[in-house]
């Protein structure tokens, strides 16, 4: 402690707020380091000077006239008049009328607010629907190229799930009922487009149908179709299976049968 | 001198043997074997993942022919057997050259299979539980039994029997025929949705069926009846244009 400088210990040292012993420590250091005892005299004369320095204070004429201006400034400025509150009495049916009010509002804006929600959980749906119609669409027109038929058939009674099927559907299902190997296909394929029979490209697939198709019970189930929606231009692909020796006998009866309806 | 003709006797019958060889050709990468035959032919089910084609007595090369090669619409014989076989991509095309008699073929059960039958040939399918394709074009008929996995099958003038053992799938089953008659036995548990159409023929059954009829509508086909039964499940349609129906209770 005795060679150590002291330097931080001063302003304490000089204010004689430390304890004795501390005390004791400083001035043995101080007699030997000129360095402190330096520091220890540049503090007391800053301390003496602090002493001596008269802090201003404003004349009491300031003062007073500072009050008279002040004065002067609030009696130019114009009279405040608190607003007296109104007689308190109390009315019933105006507070009344304020709940109901109060409650109408609340209502309606929950009214509204659901009306709204309510549109845009309609408008969700509807995307939704629609997104998941885009999807159906996707599946089935997969499944119809399926190498298995059982799959092709699949995709084709997914037909089920459109209420009103894009021409790419029904451009599928007619690529099935004129191409597909398998008459199962092909007949699931009829039965779907059979439903669909108030458009013009069905009833001509349907008339190209009964030109190519060889088996006898999609041609029959073709022919009663046409026959149903009185389609004249069904009649030339008829006469020509009524000439042709392949054709089975039944068929050629049906044809025979329901022939002059449509000429 | 009595050994001699006996060991002779018996090199000649292995020789023989070798001759009536079954044809086997592994399976492997094959996704569907599609067979096409004029003659009767009975697909059966066993355990090696191979086809076999079984040469019994009816496969005999006539005398005449010995050294020539029999030829058909579907190829060459390249089986020694009567067959042609031909790898397309994952599809194994077995076509009978033979114009009659039987043939017998063995695959392994969840094989999909298509069969095609474009004459006079029967078709016959027993216990395969992968998909299933049988086409009688002409006179044949098709019998399917105890299989498990999707049937599309149809038939022209012959009849069409399916048995089904437990239908657990959900691809549709498409059986139909024109003038035959189609014969349909189903365990009685079976969740289904049934359609049943005919134009001409009867439709008997033993299920609890009740005719739909849609705002008094007929259908278009003449008689439709669409029903389900345990509640629904995989779609089961059968038709027949000129034939009756029977859908039995396994």
């Amino acid at each position: 402690m005795e060679n150590e400088h002291v330097l931080d210990l001063i302003p304490e040292y000089l204010d004689g707020s430390l304890d004795n012993e501390t005390m004791k420590n400083i001035q043995r250091h101080l007699e030997k380091c000129p360095q402190c005892q330096q520091e220890v005299k540049e503090m007391e004369a800053l301390l003496k000077a602090f002493k001596n320095d008269v802090v201003p204070v404003p004349s009491e004429r300031l003062k007073s006239r500072f009050e008279e201006a002040l004065e002067a400034e609030k009696a130019a400025m114009g009279k405040v008049v608190p607003l007296s509150s109104k007689t308190k009495k109390y009315d019933w049916a105006s507070s009344v009328l304020k709940i109901a009010a109060s409650i109408a509002l609340l209502v309606a804006s929950f009214q509204m607010g659901s009306v709204f929600q309510q549109k845009k959980i309609d408008q969700e749906l509807a995307e939704l629907k629609d997104e998941n119609l885009n999807m159906k669409q996707t599946a089935m027109l997969s499944l119809m190229e399926n190498q298995s038929a059982s799959k092709r058939i699949q995709g084709v009674a997914y037909i089920d799930e459109f209420e009103n099927p894009d021409e790419a559907i029904i451009q599928a299902l007619a690529n099935r009922l004129l191409n597909d190997e398998n008459d199962n296909v092909r007949l699931t394929a009829f039965e779907a487009l059979s439903k669909y029979t108030s458009s013009e490209t069905v009833k001509h697939v349907l008339i190209q149908a009964l030109e190519k198709e060889k088996n006898p019970s999609i041609q029959v189930a073709i022919i009663q179709t046409l026959v149903q929606i009185q389609e004249k231009k069904a009649a030339e692909p008829m006469k020509k299976l009524l000439e042709n020796e392949d054709t089975q006998p039944f068929i050629k009866e049906q044809i025979k049968a329901v022939l002059p309806s449509l000429t | 001198m009595r050994k001699f003709t006996i060991i002779l006797a018996v090199l000649f019958a292995s020789t023989v043997a070798r001759a009536q060889a079954d044809y086997t050709k592994s399976l492997s990468g094959i996704q569907w074997v599609k067979i096409e035959s004029k003659a009767d032919v009975t697909v059966k089910t066993h355990s090696s993942n191979e086809l076999l084609i079984k040469s019994g007595p009816s496969m005999k090369t006539p005398e005449r022919a010995k050294g020539l090669k029999l030829v058909g619409e579907g190829g060459t014989d390249n089986t020694d057997v009567g067959f042609s076989v031909i790898q397309d991509g994952s599809t194994l095309i077995v076509y009978n050259l033979r114009k009659s008699g039987d043939a017998e073929i063995y695959l392994p059960k969840n094989q999909n299979i298509s069969v095609k039958s474009t004459w006079n040939g029967d078709i016959e399918i027993d216990g395969f539980a992968g998909e299933i394709e049988a086409d009688a074009q002409l006179n044949g008929s098709v019998r399917v039994s105890n299989v498990n996995g999707p049937v599309t099958a149809n038939t022209l003038n012959g009849e069409l029997a399916v048995t089904f053992g437990t239908v657990k799938q959900d691809s549709p089953i498409s059986l139909y025929s024109t003038n035959g008659a189609v014969d349909v036995s189903l365990p009685s548990n079976t969740p289904a949705n049934l359609s049943l159409s005919t134009l001409n023929g009867n439709v008997y059954t033993d299920f609890d069926i009740k005719a739909e009829e849609k705002n008094g509508m007929r259908s278009l086909l003449g008689r439709n009846i669409k029903s389900t039964i345990n509640g629904g499940g995989v779609n089961l349609s059968m038709k027949s244009t000129n034939g009756n129906m029977y859908l039995r209770k396994k």
